[in-house]
């Protein structure tokens, strides 16, 4: 679409605190469009709040995102950034009031202004896309941690995100249902959409991922492609990582 | 809207949300309210002459303690909203005056409030009208009616806003982080996604202050309203009953508050969901 090869996402040394704790220390990165890039790194490092800072969940303290071309610098940028981004969360975060249905309608109804028939419609083609249009008039409390997860994920899509952030979707399941998730965004990232995932899913990173960046006390320390990285890391601290997670 | 939505849903699902089942049987205390309604019929049938004279004169009475409790309620809700949204604000100025309209409010007896609305701030206006030149001001005259509703709401305002305050609170971040991912503001994230879910959990404590409001607005009777109670003191000093004047006033706030009391109950249990 852009001639130029201006990322989609643009991170440029971004610093963030919480009172005492630096948790990113000059991270700077750079997205294409259609990359699925996986984000793994010990407990602590920064991961989930880097992720959030580029949907401004999270604000940082200094450096620059530019996200799609649009600078997250202004209140009315970051809601116009948000529409562009879906988010996954560990904890689904469903709106448990809510119908499955009524989760997928109503971001649609209010930000894209879609018409109620419109917006079924498109709810519904994305629950069959994640394989569950039979929950469609479930409340979240119904159904299982897996199927939760792929409506978070439909609810995300249904807004025609051009980038989707996941922060660890599968670490809160059990591990029959981690699979049905995993194949929902395997069949994601082959449709070509731009993907920042953080997980410790090695399986899924090796298949999905263009790139693996390998996070530690607030930087990036190594980014490679997977083969690269799992079979030949360059820093000592990614081996011993890399030696804890892929053990088992 | 919530009823017509769980019609559309097969009854299996709904078999799993409490309070929701199709068939909800009546909430068996309904006969305590029942009971009373039945010792007020038969004291006023046996022996019209006391009880059937006080029904009839303190009435008027009635209507009254119902409409302050009532209006006074519903005003009550949007105050303790808002005041429950500013407490909760990161604009330290809302913050600090919705903090301190708390805290002030909560050290002063209700009876105390009610007085000053009625025999100070009119008085307060007065001064106003009088230094400003503005002359409707200065001719303000207390309505006792209105600054005793503004007085209920004004002071139940503020522990209605700590409890909307817990309410909001009380649901997972995860919700608003959620509703703001899509692209939600914060103002459309509170309407469709925070207050639905914190309006269920708060239900029992609101339909408490009903209750007590009731029974607190019978404090008006001290600043010239002719609510139940004043009708009832009026009724002894002329025909000197205490007995029967006071037990039959108590009985009919006992009906009222039995009865509020049944319909919260009816409220929760349609309302309640499972997180
Ligand atoms: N809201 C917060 N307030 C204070 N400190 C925080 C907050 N969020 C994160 N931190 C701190 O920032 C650092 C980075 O946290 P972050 O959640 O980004 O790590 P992570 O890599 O996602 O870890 P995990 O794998 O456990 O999810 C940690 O030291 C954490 O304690
Ligand atoms: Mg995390």
């Amino acid at each position: 679409m852009n001639g130029n090869n201006e990322p989609i996402i643009h991170i440029e040394n971004i610093h963030k605190r919480f009172g005492k704790v630096h948790a990113l220390r000059g991270v700077s990165l750079r997205i294409q469009k259609g990359e699925v890039v996986v984000i793994v790194g010990p407990s602590g490092s920064g991961k989930s709040t880097l992720l959030r800072c580029i949907n401004r969940l999270e604000e940082y303290n200094s450096g620059k995102i530019v996200v799609d071309g649009i600078p997250l610098d202004s209140a009315q940028n970051i809601n116009a950034v948000r529409q562009e981004i879906g988010m996954v969360f560990q904890s689904f975060n469903l709106f448990s009031h809510m119908t499955v249905m009524d989760n997928l309608v109503l971001a649609q109804k209010i930000i894209r202004k879609r018409s109620k028939d419109e917006a079924h419609k498109v709810a519904l083609d994305l629950l069959k896309k994640v394989g569950i249009p039979e929950k469609i008039n479930a409340y979240p409390s119904q159904i299982s941690g897996g199927q939760q997860q792929r409506v978070a994920i439909a609810r995300a899509l249904a807004m025609n995100p051009r980038i989707m952030l996941f922060d660890e979707p599968t670490s809160a399941l059990d591990p029959e249902m981690i699979k049905e998730v995993l194949d929902v965004m395997m069949a994601l990232a082959k449709e070509g959409m731009t993907m920042v995932v953080v997980s410790h899913e090695m399986g899924f990173a090796r298949a999905a991922a263009n790139r693996i960046i390998f996070m530690d006390e607030g930087q990036i320390i190594e980014e490679a492609p997977p083969d690269q990285l799992f079979s030949n890391p360059r820093h000592e601290r990614t081996k011993r990582f890399l030696s804890k997670v892929l053990d088992h | 809207m919530l009823t017509s939505r769980r019609l559309e849903t097969s009854d299996s699902a709904l078999k799993n949300i409490p309070g929701a089942e199709p068939h909800s049987r009546l909430d068996p205390w309904w006969w305590l309210v029942v009971l009373v309604a039945g010792i007020i019929a038969i004291l006023s049938i046996t022996r019209p002459d006391p009880y059937w004279r006080i029904i009839l004169f303190v009435r008027d009475g009635i209507g009254v303690t119902a409409i302050i409790t009532v209006v006074s309620f519903i005003l009550m809700l949007f105050v303790g909203m808002l005041g429950g949204l500013g407490r909760i604000s990161k604009n330290k100025a809302i913050n600090l005056i919705t903090t301190l309209y708390v805290e002030l409010v909560r050290g002063v007896p209700l009876l105390v409030q009610l007085i000053w609305w009625y025999f100070a701030f009119p008085v307060v206006i007065q001064q106003i009208g009088r230094w400003t030149g503005i002359s409707f001001l200065a001719a303000y005259r207390a309505n006792a009616l209105v600054l005793a509703i503004f007085g209920f709401v004004f002071c139940y305002g503020a522990y209605m806003s700590e409890i909307f305050r817990a309410g909001i609170q009380s649901i997972p971040k995860g919700q608003m982080e959620a509703a703001r991912s899509l692209g939600m503001n914060y103002f459309q994230s509170m309407r469709h996604v925070i207050l639905p879910q914190a309006i269920r959990v708060i239900l029992p404590p609101v339909g408490n202050e009903f209750i007590a409001l009731l029974k607190d607005s019978s404090l008006v009777s001290a600043v010239a309203l002719a609510d139940l109670t004043r009708r009832g003191k009026e009724f002894m000093s002329a025909n000197f009953n205490p007995i029967e004047t006071w037990t039959m006033v108590a009985l009919i706030y006992l009906v009222m508050t039995l009865f509020s009391a049944r319909i919260v109950n009816y409220i929760e249990r349609r309302t309640k969901f499972e997180r």
